[in-house]
């Protein structure tokens, strides 16, 4: 990518190469990619009309669909929609694609102080942001019971992946299993976020909103999902393969899952937080993978994001030492390329700078006088979708 | 809708490429030196505005970003405004923090919006961070100190803290037989470089006034000025945070001042110094300092700690920094033939207690 407010590279014609000055009026009007709307001139553009013009016709439909439906992109965190693609020098293949209005949640169940407004109030000025909570017995109590519908509700939208699907209809899954448990999904109007969980695709780091498009036979799919119950939040998320997989990645998920487990392996009290990061670190470098660096796990519970912070990569200054009865998430996120983000014009989504692809994994966790409680481990429900799991292994992570 | 002719309409003209959002600089190829963040603290009437209108005005051919915040008692606010000076000309520009959301980010939004400001501009070579009446800038420092792993185009250079020497000495004055300290004692403890401002109206009496400062905090470099015209190359690219700092190094290893005699048990802030020759285990090391700053298994309230360490097993100098609870051991450079090996750590903080410090290192020892 270019540096700084310099133009994109100058556009080649799509049909033979050369400088191209014309562009496909119909593909302008769509906002279309402009790689394969560019033209030298109108004999090269008469030329390629027969085979050109098929790009119209899948993405008019589609979005003359949904914007009789009130779909439209998302911009500024979730507070504007758009009915135009934003423009910007994306990084790899992926676009971002309308999304459907918001969802709602039955007035009976219980809701974070963000829902009505999109503004937390109690979490960004709580103590619990500078020194780590060490729950009560009661409270861990609550966070069992949380984690585990917070399980069984990644679970259900899980099963419904596979070629064909839009991620807005795993949202829709996730968002009905939340509140059918009585849940609200914390996501959900969390500093505007405009969807009831993450889905991030491919090249997309974290916090993807689910949106139209639909999701292609090689894709992978993370899906995030955080509930809040009984007054708690359990927050998790796997990385799913859309029918085949190409084999970097097959070894990039499970290079993933692996940074988690050996993460999880070495929590126990006295265990410096900063630690974890250098597992991490050690672990993807071997695998010739790279550690995003700008996201981090963190203590949960009553608040949905708080103290400790937990970088995932080495050398980190993180302050604390594991304690029994703190509760917090670790989650890598592994890419195939370089470690660096970037954030889409949603403000939301973060890409990988190069373009190639990215996997996580995320558990709750608590610390016990021994070792560790995996609050959103895996149930023999689980789909059985990793070829490195046995199946139906109720201690598994 | 669907004109599905087999009729091309019209090629239309390409429009002039408009600007994207830029990519990050840290996405080129060439990564540029990181950009140094003052912090500028002190009271109203210390001069710290003249200081700034000063910064900005002076021919130093320097361009420099000035961001003036409210942060009362919380950081993170939601604009901040900007005057760059080009020789002359002010530019007022407002940033955007981003709202909120510090959620699972590693980097503060101030942070994030600084990195924004840097990679906008073609360039910049220092900013400047005002804060009015910030009572305690440590938590300001966790945020601007960051990983190096993080590879940020901005890194935390000094905090300066501008001092209005009349007012300084009634403060004292005014202190003495209270068993409290006057305000200024905050600032200065954190502070890298002390700006005493106004010494025109207090002519006699600097050296008291420095002595002072110093007893507060040994490492800080004490300027005096006169309407906050200081030497520009004092202020800037102090590396303070860096680790390979030599002539901060040096200062350390040489620093040998000895308890004060009127070493107080009051609640004031006072600096303290220990040393050992022997080479010391570095987990350790680690843990002592663990306990000391994020336990608080003593009574003594540790603001700042700067030493260097002679680790066992290594050819390297290792140095420490710590600002409240955030700390850094690393190694920094090979220790030279003609420098004797040697552990030194300087304390600045409230209720320290020397035995308890020294004691408790030398059980560190390899």
């Amino acid at each position: 990518m270019e540096k700084g407010a310099s133009e994109p590279s100058p556009l080649d014609c799509a049909r033979c190469g050369k400088p191209a000055s014309l562009q496909c009026p119909k593909c302008a009007q769509l906002k279309l990619p402009r790689e394969a709307a560019a033209f030298c001139s109108q004999d090269c553009f008469k030329a390629a009309w027969a085979s050109h013009k098929s790009v119209h016709t899948k993405l008019d439909a589609l979005t003359s669909q949904l914007s009789l439906e009130g779909w439209k992109y998302c911009l500024k965190k979730g507070r504007t929609r758009t009915l135009e693609l934003p423009r910007f020098d994306w990084t790899g293949p992926l676009r971002p694609f309308p999304i459907s209005k918001m969802r709602l949640v039955p007035d009976e169940i219980e809701k974070p102080d963000w829902a009505l407004d999109g503004i937390p109030k109690i979490e960004p000025d709580s103590d619990l942001q500078k020194r780590v909570e060490i729950k009560t017995p009661e409270q861990i109590e609550r966070m069992r019971e949380t984690c585990r519908i917070a399980r069984e509700v990644l679970d259900a939208g899980a099963r419904i992946i596979k070629p064909g699907i839009t991620t807005d209809e795993i949202d829709r899954v996730i968002h009905e299993e939340t509140i059918a448990r009585g849940g609200y999904p914390s996501p959900l109007n969390y500093h505007f976020f405009p969807k009831s969980c993450c889905t991030s695709v491919n090249e997309v780091i974290c916090h993807g909103i689910p949106d139209a498009r639909k999701l292609e036979d090689g894709d992978i799919v993370n899906v995030d999902v955080t509930v809040y119950y009984k007054g708690v939040h359990g927050d998790l998320n796997d990385t799913y393969f859309v029918g085949n997989v190409d084999e970097a990645s097959k070894q990039l998920v499970r290079v993933t899952y692996e940074c988690l487990e050996k993460a999880i392996a070495i929590v126990k009290p006295g265990v410096r937080f900063r630690e974890v990061g250098e597992i991490i670190s050690r672990h993807a470098s071997m695998s010739g993978l790279s550690v995003v660096k700008s996201y981090c796990g963190h203590g949960i519970g009553e608040l949905f994001h708080c103290a400790p912070n937990i970088p995932h990569y080495s050398r980190n200054k993180a302050v604390g030492i594991m304690k029994a009865g703190q509760t917090f998430t670790i989650e890598p996120m592994i890419n195939t390329g370089i470690w660096r983000d970037r954030l889409w014009p949603d403000e939301w989504t973060a890409v990988t700078a190069d373009g190639k692809r990215s996997a996580q994994f995320e558990h709750t966790l608590l610390v016990t006088e021994t070792g560790v409680e995996v609050l959103t481990a895996r149930l023999p429900s689980s789909p059985d979708v990793y070829p490195w799991l046995k199946p139906s292994s109720a201690t598994s992570k | 809708m669907a004109d599905d002719d087999d009729c091309p309409p019209l090629a239309v003209e390409l429009p002039p490429q408009a600007n994207f959002p830029p990519a990050p600089a840290s996405s080129s190829n060439s990564i540029s030196a990181p950009v140094g963040v003052t912090v500028i603290t002190g009271y109203l009437g210390a001069g710290k505005s003249t200081l700034v209108n000063y910064i900005l005005s002076a021919q130093h051919g320097k361009r420099i970003a000035v961001i003036l915040n409210e942060f009362g008692e919380e950081i993170g606010v939601e604009r901040a405004m900007i005057n760059e000076g080009q020789g002359g000309a002010l530019v007022e520009e407002w940033v955007e923090l981003a709202n909120g959301c510090v959620c699972c980010t590693v980097k503060h939004s101030l942070v994030q919006a600084l990195e924004q400001l840097v990679q906008s501009k073609e360039r910049m070579d220092h900013i400047l961070l005002e804060t009015t009446g910030l009572a305690d800038p440590a938590p300001l420092v966790s945020i601007l100190w960051l990983d190096d792993q993080l590879e940020s185009s901005i890194r935390l250079d000094s905090i300066i803290t501008v001092i209005d020497a009349k007012n300084f000495r009634q403060q004292i004055d005014e202190h003495t037989n209270s068993s409290s300290f006057p305000e200024a004692f905050h600032q200065i403890a954190f502070a890298d470089v002390v700006i005493l401002n106004k010494i025109d109206l207090v002519k006699d009496d600097l050296e008291d006034l420095e002595r002072k400062i110093h007893d507060v905090n040994a490492l800080v470099t004490v300027v005096r000025s006169v309407r906050c015209q200081v030497d520009l190359n004092t202020i800037f690219d102090r590396q303070a945070y860096g680790v390979k700092n030599s002539s901060q190094l040096q200062e350390l290893l040489e620093y040998s001042k000895s308890v004060p005699p009127n070493s107080r048990h009051d609640s004031s802030i006072s600096t303290l110094c220990i040393s050992e020759q022997d080479s010391v285990d570095l987990a350790k090391v680690e843990s002592w300092l663990e306990d000391l700053l994020w336990e608080k298994k003593s009574n003594m309230d540790i603001y700042r700690c700067k030493g260097v360490l002679h680790i066992h097993n290594s050819n390297q100098l290792h140095t420490l920094q710590a600002v409240r609870e955030v700390y850094e051991v690393v190694p920094a450079r090979e220790w030279s033939d003609k420098q004797s090996r040697m552990n030194k750590i300087v304390f600045i903080g409230r209720d320290l207690d020397i035995s308890i410090l020294q004691d408790s290192f030398s059980r560190c020892k390899h």
